[in-house]
């Protein structure tokens, strides 16, 4: 992840940057100002464990149960935006028909382990925040599958999953992520010993109910518009 | 298992979203971790745009779109999408932006999952709220001519109260029948923000339309076809022991 990304095209002209910048003074961004907070994991994508992504999750609270973040390949300004998550207290998660929930991920094993975490926040602030999340369920898409060097997001949205115990992480993943931010998932592995995760455990729909889940892409006909005869060029 | 065009069982919840407002200690938290953090890649939107979008395998489902826009070069643009530009705003998807260049080069199973913006833009319909129009004009000739791939995560606009099923494909408004919005949509966002479509219309009269748009995008005009996606179980490749 040292070199950037390739994404093709031509570097972006003065006069396109100047315009951004002035917009952005006057315009409503109250959306993405609510995004506080940067968050570090992996996934892996639901049919494959073997492919393995480095996520960064920039969130904003909905309110107290639930999160949406935009997922970035990494925290810089040329970062690409690849997926989006959403994250809910157990509480909603009983409330999800059956069928949904399979789709749905547990936190508990990424926050105890230590590999999920907060750049740049010190560890009993970060605590504080992640022994709730811990107890929490996510929904990942991903859109632009970097890890096998797709330049631009092609294919179909892939939903991704979340780790659930030792030895599914790649150490050389781990590691380097590791370094780059100068955290020890062992170390913080203890000591967030005390958490706990969903009060009711791990439900045994969630994590696509222990199977690997995949999207494909099906046709459909339009339904008629009533009022309006339908007219195709 | 989940599908984009399938209505989800029933949920209890009331109201537009379900969940708690934010306790204190949580706000604190979020303020503690803001003043630590640099959140380099959303400080990179620069813009919000309020458009339209249909679903592509029901067309008659129309939704009022907030982009927040991130140049990344002169032909690529990313998007996070909401339903509103106010703090309740819920992140309903994202669409990636594309010049017609680097669009000509994907192979056509991929260039059926895009959809033009020419229309869109000449026709008033893509606005960026309270940016003079003087202001935008460079931008909107540069986007008249891209291409947009836009998957919607959260379907607001059927009540789900939380994101459900899979990711569904959204399409560009355009001139044809089922593309045209509906005026009702049209009328209450304008009203909102003090603007004319109409008269954005004349004023982009000067915006050159490509030469020719693409005929694999904007699948349903050609095929009377939209797309669905669905999930479905598989066997997982794994280096492990799952769950």
């Amino acid at each position: 992840m040292a070199t950037p990304p390739s994404i093709p095209g031509e570097p972006t002209q003065t006069g396109t940057a100047l315009t951004d910048t002035a917009a952005s003074t006057i315009q409503s961004f109250a959306p993405i100002n609510k995004i506080h907070q940067h968050l570090c994991a992996f996934h892996f994508y639901g049919h494959d464990m073997t492919r393995q992504v480095e996520a960064h999750h920039f969130c904003s609270h909905q309110n107290e149960d639930v999160r949406q973040c935009l997922i970035y390949d990494s925290p810089e300004s040329n970062a690409r935006l690849i997926g989006v998550e959403y994250l809910i207290t157990e509480n909603l998660f009983l409330t999800l028909p059956d069928a949904e929930k399979p789709l749905w991920h547990s936190h508990e094993y990424e926050v105890k382990s230590g590999m999920l975490f907060l750049p740049g926040v010190p560890g009993p602030v970060q605590r504080q925040d992640l022994d709730k999340v811990c107890k929490t369920y996510g929904k990942t898409f991903h859109f632009w599958q970097i890890d096998r060097g797709d330049e631009l997001p092609l294919g179909l949205p892939q939903l991704m999953m979340a780790f659930t115990r030792d030895g599914q992480l790649n150490t050389t993943l781990a590691q380097d992520v590791e370094k780059r931010f100068s955290v020890s998932f062992e170390e913080e592995r203890m000591n967030r010993a005390y958490m706990t995760g969903p009060e009711h455990g791990i439900h045994p729909l969630a994590n696509g109910g222990g199977k690997g889940l995949k999207t494909e892409l099906r046709d459909t006909d339009y339904k008629p518009v009533d009022s309006v005869p339908r007219i195709f060029v | 298992m989940a599908s984009s065009d399938e209505t989800p069982g029933v949920m209890p919840g009331q109201g537009p979203t379900v969940g708690k407002p934010m306790t204190v200690g949580s706000q604190m938290l979020d303020k503690g971790a803001q003043m630590l953090q640099s959140i380099k890649p959303v400080k990179q939107m620069k813009q919000h745009v309020c458009t339209f979008a249909m679903y592509s395998h029901d067309m008659n489902r129309q939704i009022e779109t907030h982009h927040y826009v991130t140049r990344l070069n002169q032909d690529f643009l990313q998007c996070a999408v909401y339903d509103s530009d106010d703090s309740t705003a819920r992140l309903i998807g994202v669409e990636y932006i594309i010049s017609d260049r680097i669009f000509e080069n994907l192979p056509p199973d991929e260039q059926k999952l895009w959809h033009s913006h020419a229309y869109e833009i000449k026709s008033g319909l893509w606005v960026n709220p309270r940016v003079p129009e003087m202001l935008q004009k460079t931008e909107l000739r540069n986007l008249a001519k891209t291409y947009g791939k836009f998957w919607c995560t959260w379907q607001v606009d059927r009540g789900d109260v939380l994101p459900l099923g899979a990711p569904a494909l959204m399409m560009s408004p355009q001139e044809v029948n089922l593309g045209m919005v509906k005026p009702e949509l049209l009328h209450k966002r304008d009203s909102k923000y003090k603007l004319s479509s109409d008269d954005l219309k004349k004023s982009r009269v000067d915006i050159e339309e490509p030469e020719m748009i693409n005929a694999v995008a904007d699948y349903w005009k050609h095929s009377g076809k939209g797309f669905a996606v669905d999930i479905e179980q598989t066997e997982m490749k794994r280096n492990a022991p799952f769950p």
